[in-house]
């Protein structure tokens, strides 16, 4: 087997002193390119990737809800069935975020959880069964929406979380 | 190449249905009273899936696939307990052929295989008698 570690080595030697080079040669490194300096901003993200941050700022929003539900303990949100349905979507937003590779420091900011979700979040308050039941019912219409715009084996898992939200619907008494 | 894919995938959709319209015979036949008329509903939904799954696959100009007079069910069926876990299992068959479905490009096709998917995985819920994270997908 060839000894590829001085070979390596010699790669990353070569890119330290890249800079050095070109500031002797009186260059910026954009100088080097005819197209549009590569280095002046942060690539813009493919469309998988900021629908795929959206869902996942969407299952966000939808957990925190369950959660308040949870912590308030109020007469108006039964224990019943809540504590299954959080883990469930606890279960989704590990999927969703395993299949979301960024690069470091990149910010999820970027990211449109989309209207259910910001209302969601935007009003913690009081969490009856009922904004539950339309939180779920609006997830599983925007997840099918966005199935559009994203490759196929992303759709099957944005179906499938979909209509595991259809059935906490049911499952909340809608 | 894309309608071949899309009859594919419409034609497993069809061959699940004929299974479950087909194992909702037997599993009726040992329910009686809410759960009976449940099986009843559901067993005629299944019918109506299996007519416009054969008109979809007509429309792409492809055979359906034909219905089997017998299908093997996956265990035996003697009660009301056997009977409802075989309408889960063939809830759980239909919900992933519809995902089949999904893979599609064709947008119409995504949605339509997406609300199959629901309406299956509800059904299959209500026989269970629990919800699943990820319905056709495994865990």
């Amino acid at each position: 087997m060839p000894d590829i570690a001085p070979r390596r080595r010699s790669l990353l030697a070569s890119a330290a002193t890249l800079p050095l080079l070109l500031a002797i040669a009186g260059c910026r490194s954009s100088d080097a390119f005819t197209g549009p300096d590569p280095l002046a901003s942060r690539p813009r993200p493919a469309p998988d990737v900021v629908t795929l941050a959206a869902v996942i700022a969407a299952e966000e929003s939808l957990i925190s809800l369950y959660r308040t539900a949870l912590a308030r303990d109020s007469a108006s949100v039964p224990a019943r069935d809540l504590p299954a349905l959080l883990a469930q979507h606890e279960q989704h937003l590990t999927r969703l975020r395993a299949r979301l590779i960024q690069p470091p420091g990149t910010a999820t900011a970027t990211a449109s959880p989309g209207p259910s979700a910001k209302a969601s979040a935007a009003a913690p308050g009081r969490v009856t069964i009922a904004r539950l039941r339309a939180a779920e019912r609006a997830s599983a219409a925007s997840l099918v929406r966005r199935l559009a715009t994203v490759e196929p084996a992303l759709a099957q898992l944005f179906a499938s979380i979909a209509a595991s939200d259809a059935t906490h619907v049911a499952a909340l008494g809608g | 190449m894309a309608e071949i894919t899309a009859v594919s995938a419409l034609r497993a959709a069809l061959a699940a249905e004929e299974a479950a319209s087909y194992g909702y015979g037997v599993a009726g036949a040992h329910l009686s009273g809410s759960r009976q008329a449940a099986a009843q509903q559901d067993w005629e939904g299944h019918n109506k899936a299996r007519d416009t799954l054969t008109a979809m696959i007509y429309a792409l100009g492809a055979q359906p696939v034909t219905a089997q007079a017998f299908y093997s069910l996956p265990f035996p069926v003697h009660d009301g307990t056997s009977a409802m876990a075989l309408a889960a299992y063939l809830e759980d068959g239909v919900t992933r052929a519809y995902l089949g479905v999904v893979a599609i490009s064709d947008q119409r096709l995504r949605d339509f295989g997406a609300l199959a998917m629901q309406s299956s995985a509800e059904r299959a819920a209500y026989w269970r008698g629990s919800t699943q994270a990820f319905p056709g997908l495994d865990p």
